[in-house]
């Protein structure tokens, strides 16, 4: 008998969820950094395409400083906040019990800019160069520890110079011979200053990820510990919606461009491109009907761009471009799932720098798959 | 001290009274900052706010020790304080000339308030990180926002200051042939010297948001830098000692140059008693 109990509970829990979530959206804010802007496509897509009120929550989205996003979470004045790996780190280490629940970017998105004139073929060849970083904190900095660690290298062997977020003009003016950058975006704006002749000597770019040296664990949703517990089927729930968002912006990045329009003010939206855009994403919506592999959709986003330069110039798809180059740091057979070994990787690197003075903790800890599609956790 | 006696007589009050009242207006500024602190003692024992965001006294006591000890305190509070003195230096220079400039020139108020009320007009935080991009992300970049942020009260008080001068005793260095130079010197600058000083006490107060605010757009160093990089290791204790030393910074300033307001202007209270 409590045998028959158990299992019909079981199989009506789903249903049960599902009914809730159906039946009274919950207010949620997700805390985000930075501004709005395009790389935060998920999020926009996820209110908009209806992810997260299918997953029972009415979001809506703030932007502040990363340690701002851990402290609210941490002291359970917000539920939900997008950080680094990192700051989940160091924060741990200072008495904020907060757990990362999904991993939303698979690749470190930090990486070293240098003009395509200079030979770093070899890391090494670093030894002795001005290099720009925004700042001494920060994935930023833990990139650039990264990548002079792995050449063997320390700060003390270059010239750093920390220039704010402004690689872009520092960079050009030829302050420094490299920066530290996001890949997905700030390499872009030097490559069209370049080609437009505003940036010195400089008529081409290259970049070092940290990503291709170790395997660092990046930005990702957190809850705190204590809701975490309270509230497993919340957190579930949110990382079910998130995820579906996620997988919708890869899937068509001209409807993911169009849901970001309503949030992202200096997006270029004139007429012509968003028709354009519309057309393209329904296109996308049909092709994705017939159930196209990975290697496939990433085939058509690179589709997407050919076919619209021909239409459009450089400086209106930039955003598109960098909302393409993201989605390749997203992208990922299963969506969310953040490895011990890239963690520990992370704890290296800030052990290194001087951050952790004693044991960070368990990593173990600090994050959990038990909630991502396809973990066998 | 005839006519202290008779003001003295004249109030109700006991000669024991009023020393009372003197010495709890003196005592008074102590007092608050003792309830503050009792306050913020009070909220951190009995847990009302968590401790990641307010941390307790005994903590930022002991961060306040360890910063001092292995010399991080000092280093960046010095580089702050410098940026500070270089950008008063520079900012209260180029307002005073220009503001005596303007109150001699009518036609130059004219000329150039567009664009000193505009700029004045704009929050710094808005156009630093311009500032940072012409100057550098060195101390220049500071330097030149500290001047930004104090010019301009300078500059009005001294448009003020030397417009306020009397016309009759203008008249009277006419009348005695006085010389641009003579009449800058023994009218204009002791009549200015007040409202100048009044100006420069709010400069100073100033100063600080102008260094920090350029410390914030480009890290480096200074007690700016010292709250970002504290706050990214999420040490908040820290973070609370470098801004009280920001506070500390600027009330010194404030009360050297009320001291320096006070020696300057003795000539003028005691010629006004």
């Amino acid at each position: 008998m409590l045998i028959l109990i158990r299992l019909i509970i079981l199989a009506t829990l789903p249903l049960a969820i599902l009914t809730s979530a159906q039946a009274e959206p919950v207010n949620e804010r997700i805390l985000l950094t930075f501004i709005p802007n395009v790389q935060f496509a998920p999020f926009y897509m996820g209110i908009e395409g209806g992810h997260f009120a299918a997953a029972g929550f009415n979001v809506s989205l703030e932007h502040l400083q990363e340690p701002e996003v851990l402290d609210l979470v941490a002291v359970g004045q917000a539920q939900f906040g997008i950080v680094s790996g990192e700051q989940v780190i160091l924060a741990r280490f200072r008495g904020r019990d907060v757990v990362y629940v999904f991993e939303w970017f698979q690749q470190y998105p930090v990486g070293l800019v240098y003009s395509s004139a200079m030979d770093l073929s070899a890391l090494e060849n670093l030894r002795g160069m001005a290099i720009g970083v925004p700042g001494r904190f920060g994935a930023s900095y833990s990139g650039l520890a990264t990548l002079l660690g792995s050449a063997g290298l320390s700060e003390a062997d270059i010239d750093l110079r920390e220039i704010g977020f402004n690689a872009p003009e520092v960079f050009c003016l030829g302050v420094v011979d490299a920066a530290i950058v996001y890949v997905n975006n700030e390499p872009l704006q030097i490559q069209n200053l370049a080609l437009d002749g505003d940036c010195g000597a400089v008529s081409d770019v290259d970049v070092i990820t940290v990503a291709s040296q170790v395997d660092l664990v990046s930005n990702g949703l957190i809850v705190s510990r204590a809701y975490l517990e309270e509230e497993p089927d919340a957190v579930a729930r949110m990382v079910t919606g998130l995820a579906g968002a996620l997988r919708a912006v890869i899937d068509n990045p001209a409807a993911a461009y169009l849901a970001s329009m309503k949030y992202v003010d200096s997006l270029p939206a004139e007429e012509s491109l968003v028709t354009a855009l519309e057309s393209a994403a329904d296109k996308q919506d049909e092709f994705l009907v017939s159930n196209p592999d990975r290697d496939e959709i990433a085939l058509s986003r690179r589709q997407l761009m050919a076919d619209l330069a021909e239409r459009f110039d450089r400086n209106t798809l930039t955003q598109l471009n960098v909302l393409l180059n993201t989605i390749e740091l997203w992208d990922a057979e299963y969506l969310g799932y953040s490895q011990l070994a890239s963690w520990e990787a992370m704890r290296n690197t800030l052990d290194s720098m001087g951050f952790l003075d004693d044991e960070a903790g368990n990593l173990q800890d600090a994050f959990t798959n038990r909630f991502v599609a396809g973990s066998d956790e | 001290m005839q006519q202290k006696n008779k003001f003295s007589t004249g109030s109700r009050r006991s000669p024991a009274g009023v020393n009372r009242g003197a010495l709890l207006r003196r005592v008074s500024p102590f007092l608050t900052i003792a309830c503050l602190l009792l306050l913020w003692q009070w909220i951190s024992a009995r847990e009302l706010i968590s401790h990641i965001l307010v941390p307790p006294p005994a903590e930022v006591y002991l961060a306040f020790i360890d910063s001092l000890v292995d010399g991080t305190l000092l280093k960046h509070a010095s580089i702050t304080l410098e940026e500070m003195i270089y950008g008063l230096a520079l900012g209260v220079g180029i307002g005073l000339i220009i503001g005596y400039a303007i109150a001699k020139a009518p036609l130059l108020e004219n000329i150039l308030s567009p664009v000193i009320v505009a700029f004045q007009s704009t929050p710094i935080v808005a156009y630093a990180p311009l500032l940072v991009i012409w100057f550098g992300s060195g101390p220049a970049s500071k330097v030149v926002t500290t001047a930004v942020i104090v010019f301009f009260p300078t500059l009005v008080n001294a448009i003020v200051g030397i417009r306020s001068v009397s016309p009759n005793l203008r008249d009277m260095m006419r009348s005695l042939k006085a010389g641009r130079w003579q009449t800058f010197r023994h009218l204009e600058a002791p009549s200015a010297l007040p409202v100048v000083l009044a100006g420069l006490k709010t400069s100073t107060t100033l100063a600080v948001i102008g260094a920090v605010v350029g410390e914030f757009v480009s890290q480096g160093s200074g007690l700016g830098y010292l709250v970002t990089s504290a706050r990214n290791l999420y040490d908040t204790p820290l973070v609370v000692v470098a801004v009280l030393t920001m506070t500390s910074i600027s009330l010194s300033l404030y009360g050297f140059v009320a001291y320096v307001e006070w020696r300057f202007l003795l000539w003028q209270r005691r010629s006004s008693s």
